[in-house]
């Protein structure tokens, strides 16, 4: 009983022992939270040799991942003969390599001739986590509860293993995740990097040509194919006096006058078709109050791009200062022209009424000279003839002067016509042959033999030539230390024209006004208006010709016409 | 044209008036229109005048004629020395010739400028022979 007692005893201090063993081995995966597999499994191989007195437990993990398993080994650090952990674990794997069903029940080997009980403990179903190998030289090894300690172990090894594989698949699936993450973040960051850059360059070439079309010194009209304004720039808007919004319900042809419309369609169409790239045009538009404005329009399709179809764009010039100072320029000049056409004409009239009185006055002279030769006792018959004569005579030459006036007169306004430059010089110098009489003037001519028609106003013609005379004339009329001489010269010139030249012996031209010679108003004669040959220059120039002056190598001047031939002669 | 100034002298020996004059007042006339010279002097002569032709007043100043000259017919715009001028000249020089202008310019200023400077006469060209001859007797007092 005592005996049974005692045996009692030993059999509760046991069980005892392998309670609290179990209880430890239950409470191991709390620090393994987290862990490694090897750091798991090593921590259990050193719990259970310390715990159930094994000569040695080695364990070989695979690897989930397919990498190369992994082996322990611990040891019982007082077993005899003291085996390398090494020699251990390559007897095990070979053994184990060579059994592979891994038989569950205790197996005997031999090791460095040593008897050695195994327990084999798979670790997960069918083991494929990798085996535990406890061996003891103990003869009762296993006991039924080490047996159990092994076993429970196992299991929360391989629960401690999985837990630890799902962990770290997780970790390595967050770890993969957090650097893809990463990785397309950066990726994002680079192209948001590129995009803002794209994004500033973009801005800043819009922000620059908004610029440029915003303060535009001329002004800057987009419209779409049909001619409806997209957009206009404030320089556009302010010379039409239209906004930009007002506009965009409109078509440019809408704010074109009518007479400007057609030409202006044609050549849109034109640029539409591709016939030409762009074109100019100088037309004329309605403001919003009605006025009119003159612009000179540069007109350009723009090609399209993916987002932008083509659109035409018009720079735009206001011309209507141009146009109006244009239109008082001419019409002063036509005011001028009238001028010294009414005071050539006084200057003619004055000038015909003297060669006209001159023969009058011998036919009335001669006429009275004779009737009273007639009525005297006895008659004087042969003084009579010879007055009648010279009535008849003086009575031709006032002939002449009429014909010739009607030559001059009867033309035409702006007549176009093919004239004789000798023969209107001859007329001009007949008619004006007395005033240079008087004022001393000797008058050589040198006209051309063969001398090309001119095409132009005989009129017009002659007032110049009438003009240049008077000059020269009048540039004498101070001079008394040399012949007052004026040379008319009329030439072919090299170009296929016809020059005429006066040329004087009078006071010349003064350097300081030299430039200012064929300006108007500029005078240097008491009663002139000085437009004499301003005149005569636009008369010149009507007539694609130029008039020009030169100083004489000798003393006066030369004042030179030059008129292009007749095409016809 | 045809006639030279120095034919002017007309000295048929008749009267027009029918008293008979062996001396025949002396009309000069001095005027750049040719056609005045040659066609005035036969008329003259028809009315009993000698007379003498000059183209400028220069001419004139420069002949001895003027001392004898009993009426000057004057014509006013002339190349060099005017009619105007020649007035003066004459005035300056104390020579109180009796002047019948004749000109073509018609203006009133011209015939009321020569009247005030003394004129006896203001012909305006063309002239009829009647009133040549009304100025004529005027200038030398016949009636």
């Amino acid at each position: 009983m005592e005996a049974q007692s005692e045996s009692s005893t030993e059999e509760i201090k046991h069980l005892r022992r392998c309670i609290n063993d179990l209880l430890s081995i239950l409470t191991l995966p709390a620090t393994w939270t987290g862990g490694t597999a090897p750091r798991i499994v090593g921590n259990l191989l050193d719990a259970l040799v310390r715990m159930l007195s094994l000569d040695f437990v080695y364990a070989h993990l695979k690897d989930p991942t397919g990498g190369s398993p992994a082996e322990m080994v611990r040891i019982r650090p007082a077993w005899e003969g003291n085996p390398q952990p090494e020699e251990i674990g390559k007897r095990l794997r070979a053994w184990l390599e060579n059994h592979p069903d891994k038989v569950s029940p205790p197996v005997r080997i031999s090791f460095d001739e040593r008897d050695i009980a195994l327990v084999l403990l798979p670790l997960g179903l069918h083991g494929d986590m990798g085996i535990i190998v406890a061996g003891s030289e103990r003869l009762d090894f296993p006991q039924q509860t080490e047996r159990l300690v092994l076993h429970v172990a196992a299991n929360q090894a391989a629960i401690g293993l999985q837990e630890s594989r799902l962990l770290s698949e997780e970790r390595r699936n967050s770890s993969d995740l957090k650097q893809r993450v990463a990785q397309r973040t950066m990726e994002l960051a680079t192209i948001n990097d590129e995009l803002n850059k794209a994004h500033a360059q973009i801005i800043q070439s819009e922000e620059r040509w908004r610029s440029v079309f915003e303060n535009s010194a001329i002004g800057v009209a987009l419209t779409d194919l049909n001619g409806r304004f997209i957009a206009a720039n404030p320089v556009y808007q302010k010379m039409l006096g239209y906004t930009e919004e007002e506009l965009r319900q409109l078509s440019f042809l809408d704010i074109t006058v009518e007479e400007h419309r057609n030409l202006n369609w044609a050549l849109i169409e034109e640029l539409l078709e591709g016939k030409r790239r762009q074109f100019q045009i100088e037309k004329q538009y309605r403001r919003k109050n009605g006025s009119t404005a003159w612009v000179r329009n540069s007109v350009s399709v723009v090609p399209g791009t993916e987002r932008v179809p083509r659109f035409i764009m018009a720079l735009s010039e206001d011309m209507t200062e141009q146009h109006e100072a244009k239109g008082a320029l001419d019409k002063a000049r036509s005011d001028l022209a009238q001028v010294a056409r009414i005071s050539t004409l006084n200057a003619l009239t004055a000038s015909i009424a003297h060669e006209l009185n001159q023969p009058l006055s011998g036919v009335i002279t001669n006429a009275g000279t004779c009737t009273r030769m007639l009525a005297a006792d006895p008659p004087n018959v042969e003084g009579a003839r010879e007055t009648a004569r010279r009535t008849i005579r003086d009575g031709n030459r006032a002939s002449e002067v009429v014909t010739r006036l009607r030559a001059l007169f009867t033309k035409k306004e702006t007549a176009t016509e093919s004239v004789d430059l000798n023969d209107a010089t001859r007329e001009v110098i007949a008619l004006s042959s007395g005033e240079l009489e008087r004022n001393r003037v000797i008058v050589r001519t040198d006209l051309a033999g063969d001398l090309p028609l001119v095409t132009g106003d005989r009129v017009q013609l002659q007032q110049v030539i009438l003009n240049l005379l008077r000059n020269a004339s009048d540039a004498m009329s101070t001079i008394d230390d040399r012949p007052r001489e004026l040379v008319i010269k009329t030439e072919r010139n090299e170009s296929d024209g016809v020059r005429l030249s006066v040329k004087d012996t009078g006071v010349g031209i003064d350097p300081q006004i030299e430039a200012r010679l064929f300006e108007a108003f500029h005078t240097t004669k008491d009663g002139g208006m000085g437009i004499g040959l301003f005149v005569s220059r636009s008369i010149m120039e009507r007539h694609q010709g130029r008039l020009w002056a030169i100083r004489n190598q000798g003393l006066g001047a030369t004042f030179i016409l030059a008129i292009p031939c007749s095409t016809n002669t | 044209m045809d006639a030279a100034p120095g034919q002017a002298h007309y000295s048929v020996m008749k009267s027009l008036d029918g008293r008979g004059s062996i001396h025949r007042a002396l009309v000069a006339v001095v005027d750049d229109d040719e056609s005045v010279r040659e066609s005035l002097p036969d008329l003259l002569g028809e009315f009993g005048f000698d007379s003498k032709v000059f183209q400028s007043a220069e001419e004139f100043l420069v002949s001895d004629s003027f001392a004898k000259t009993r009426c000057l017919m004057l014509d006013i715009a002339m190349p060099g020395m005017t009619g105007f001028e020649l007035q003066q000249e004459l005035k300056a020089r104390g020579q109180n010739i009796p002047i019948i202008f004749i000109t073509a310019q018609k203006e009133e200023a011209v015939r009321k400028r020569a009247l005030e400077r003394g004129a006896v006469g203001f012909l305006l060209k063309p002239f009829s022979d009647t009133a040549l001859l009304g100025a004529l007797n005027t200038a030398l007092g016949l009636r």
